[in-house]
């Protein structure tokens, strides 16, 4: 069941793709800048507001598509992690196959959250095939399920701690494909800088304290599992580095100098970071050596 | 963090700097301190220095690290030195220079978290005094172009007159969720309202910053005060003392690994009994996420191997040695494991050798241990060398030694961090001070009411630029106020 879940997920991904690129380029070619890939706010008009509201145009029936596709990929991919959970009996984050599979749920839910929040399509084009790709990866490297060794057997620890790594994880995707947007050279039809950067900030005000969390429940963890809460494993460290350039990025913010170009650049470092410290597993060995791949 | 821009100024003149908060440099009259104050306080260089320690965290990541107590051993040190050359090749010797093989212990890491310290601090005094007087002593008035120009605005025409308008802005804010008061006098006939919320909100950052320090300080105190022993290896039926002035000596009654069909471990466990002064204080069967607490010291489930049971009796007969001993030593080509048995009042040490799990051994067969005898002063060769069979002694330096039986042994981890209050403290407050920074943000709103040709005008303004969340918010707020204010009151 899992497995048709995921299936079903990755084919919602890669239609609702489909459909933003067609969108995007409808925008491009048409020249109607905010028409689907920048939905109008439903705007109150009770009193003068100064601020008038976006108005309303046409929404391209491919950007609502888009959507409603991936509001269906969040829930294939739920389904997918409920039938592992039940299937293996702890939470659905155990190696690497199902870190990846939540990495995706994490981006794709992140995603839709803020694309309601926003209105901003053109997002969608960089979180979705980042999603896509974590998909197809879990895929490939296949859905064994080995039985959990003594170190990882604490079922409450195992799930919030990864399940609030998630979090933190999806929305540094969403603060990433804002700010590689941030950066593009091409503007036509993509949102302003302004509300770019309002974007990355927002999702990582909520990506930052779920990785401050992260991290302290590893060392809860590593206190009752190994009896010292911090030992400079590859995985921890990582992961700190990742915390700090988030943190500078937060500082840089309030910077004269460090604003816009130099923030949206500091956000792709952490990205890097990200994704570093989520594929560690395979090469850092050390204590978070539990990838499920390539031991004997 | 979430505020808005406002370049460090030097605030050693305000008086509401209390005098034990105004910190010695902020005072000092020289203009050194003036410099470093103004170093400490901004917020590019809390920046600079974040970012630098994200680089020593990546060489942490990147390079290999010299286990802990490493570099106390020369010889040793030098030797792992060695055996990394072939991956770093010349740059090995440039990366020790350096110290980024210990980056954690390093001059530079020390040195970044000193001045990084110093910044949080620095910081953190600068800036709890404004925004104390942001909570307490809110600026209520604002001038006629902060109406014009915020991009949260808004102008209603209100029926009543600027009295009644007023108190009915305050109703609807109220009604949101907002504290409101009157704001400062303005000019005559107008009336100004000021409302907040959240108004404790930006004292997250000053919590979260100073958790750092608390954990810094667990830090510190966990190495000055604590200890960690890795390598505690307890033999079932026997009792070991722990040592670090604990007074605690642990008993193995029982360890056993469980495993998987397919191989991988399912569990490890031991059953272990706590002594103190010779007397039981704790029994528990310690896991791998299940330890055993006593007394602020911990023990932890680590490793386990092979034991042997040795007694050794002298001429007389009287027994003067008989405990498990752990074989926690492997030899060179790993084929051997190797325990050590020390007899202090015969100036000996013995050393157990068996063969390693799953090895064929040509001269220790199943159920035999080899013994090797070294006067304890010198190295050199041993003075005897023998092959035990299971329950035969044999004689060496006229003590009988008597191979019993196998045994497993328990490696624990026994440790014991004073510091961990703070460690824990500082993170809860670091989870805490960052949540309430980032999801209880401080939100402000003032209104300025003057009389109009019919009823009274009412200008709404707000910060909070491409704050969506806000701004959804402020523009339901300016239509529940438009419809309250549109009605005469009913008087």
């Amino acid at each position: 069941m899992s497995e048709y879940s995921l299936v079903a997920a990755v084919l919602s991904v890669v239609l609702a793709l489909a459909c933003y690129v067609l969108a995007f380029a409808a925008v491009r070619v048409g020249g109607r800048q905010r028409a689907g890939m920048a939905l109008s706010r439903a705007g109150a008009g009770g009193g003068t507001v100064t601020e008038t509201a976006t108005p309303r145009q046409g929404t391209n029936a491919f950007a609502t598509y888009g959507t409603l596709l991936t509001y269906l990929a969040v829930g294939f991919l739920t389904a997918a992690l409920i039938f592992r959970t039940i299937y293996t009996g702890h939470g659905p984050f155990a190696n690497m196959y199902e870190f990846s599979v939540a990495f995706a749920w994490g981006a794709l839910a992140m995603y839709a959250y803020f694309e309601r929040r926003y209105r901003q399509r053109s997002l969608g084009l960089i979180a979705l095939p980042i999603a896509l790709a974590l998909l197809l990866y879990a895929i490939g490297i296949g859905a064994e399920n080995h039985p959990l060794v003594p170190a990882l057997q604490n079922n409450l620890l195992l799930t919030v701690h990864v399940a609030v790594a998630i979090v933190a994880y999806g929305s540094f995707t969403v603060a990433f494909a804002s700010a590689l947007l941030f950066l593009s050279p091409w503007r036509r039809g993509l949102p302003s800088h302004e509300l770019l950067d309002e974007i990355s900030y927002k999702s990582v005000v909520v990506g930052y304290p779920f990785l401050t969390l992260t991290i302290v429940l590893g060392a809860v963890w590593a206190q009752t599992a190994w009896g010292s809460y911090w030992t400079w494993d590859p995985k921890e460290t990582a992961s700190l580095v990742t915390w700090l350039i988030y943190g500078s990025y937060l500082h840089a913010r309030v910077v004269r100098g460090w604003r816009g170009e130099r923030a949206a650049l500091l956000l792709l470092l952490g990205f890097a970071a990200t994704l570093f410290t989520y594929f560690g597993n395979l090469f850092f060995g050390g204590l978070h050596s539990y990838s499920g791949l390539g031991n004997p | 963090m979430s505020q808005s821009v406002r370049t460090p100024t030097l605030r050693r003149a305000e008086p509401d700097l209390g005098d034990d908060l105004g910190s010695g440099l902020a005072i000092s009259p020289t203009a050194l301190g003036e410099r470093l104050w103004r170093f400490f306080i901004s917020m590019q260089t809390g920046l600079v220095l974040i970012l630098a320690l994200a680089v020593l965290g990546l060489i942490g990541t990147l390079l290999v690290q010299a286990p802990a107590g490493l570099s106390a051993d020369q010889q040793a040190y030098s030797a792992w030195l060695d055996a990394l050359r072939p991956k770093y090749g010349g740059w090995t010797g440039v990366f020790d220079a350096l110290g980024f093989f210990s980056i954690f212990t390093s001059v530079w890491f020390k040195g970044i978290v000193v001045l990084l310290t110093t910044s949080i601090l620095s910081c953190s005094v600068n800036r709890a005094p404004h925004l104390w007087k942001q909570a307490v002593h809110p600026r209520t008035r604002m001038s006629e172009s902060f109406y014009e120009r915020t991009p949260l605005g808004a102008t209603i025409d209100a029926a009543g007159t600027a009295e009644e308008a007023a108190s009915e802005v305050r109703v609807a804010l109220a009604a949101r969720g907002f504290r409101t008061m009157r704001g400062a006098d303005a000019e005559a006939g107008t009336v100004g309202v000021y409302a907040d919320k959240n108004r404790w909100g930006p004292f997250g950052t000053v919590i979260a910053h100073l958790s750092l320090v608390s954990i810094l300080i667990g830090a510190l105190v966990g190495g000055a005060t604590g200890f960690r022993n890795e390598n505690l290896a307890v033999a079932v039926g026997s009792t070991v003392d722990v040592g670090y002035g604990t007074g605690l000596a642990v008993n193995a009654k029982s360890f056993s690994d469980s495993y998987y069909t397919d191989g991988s471990p399912s569990d490890y466990s031991s059953e272990l009994v706590l002594y103190r002064d010779g007397k039981q204080v704790a029994a528990q069967t310690i896991r791998v996420n299940e330890p055993l607490r006593y007394g602020g010291v911990s023990f932890y489930q680590s490793f386990f191997g092979a034991a042997a049971a040795m007694k050794v009796t002298d001429p007389q007969g009287k027994v003067v040695f008989q405990q498990g001993v752990p074989l926690v030593w492997s030899s060179n080509d790993g084929k051997r494991r190797v325990g050590q048995v020390d007899l202090t009042d015969q100036g000996l040490t013995a050393y157990v050798i068996g063969a390693a799990s799953g090895e064929v051994d040509p001269e220790i067969r199943p159920g035999q241990m080899m013994i090797e005898v070294y006067r304890s002063a010198s190295q050199g060769t041993p003075i005897a060398s023998q092959i035990m069979t299971q329950a035969q002694p044999v004689t060496i330096a006229g003590l009988g030694f008597t191979f019993e039986r196998e045994r497993q042994f328990t490696g624990l981890i026994v440790a014991s961090d004073p510091g961990a209050v703070f460690i824990w403290l500082g993170s809860a407050l670091l989870v805490g001070g960052i949540a309430l920074v980032f999801f209880f943000p401080h939100r402000r709103a003032w209104a300025r009411i003057r009389p109009g040709t019919r009823g009274s005008i009412v200008q709404l303004g707000a910060v909070g630029r491409h704050d969506v969340t806000f701004e959804s918010e402020f523009r339901r707020l300016v239509d529940e106020m438009a419809i309250a204010l549109a009605e005469p009151p009913t008087a």
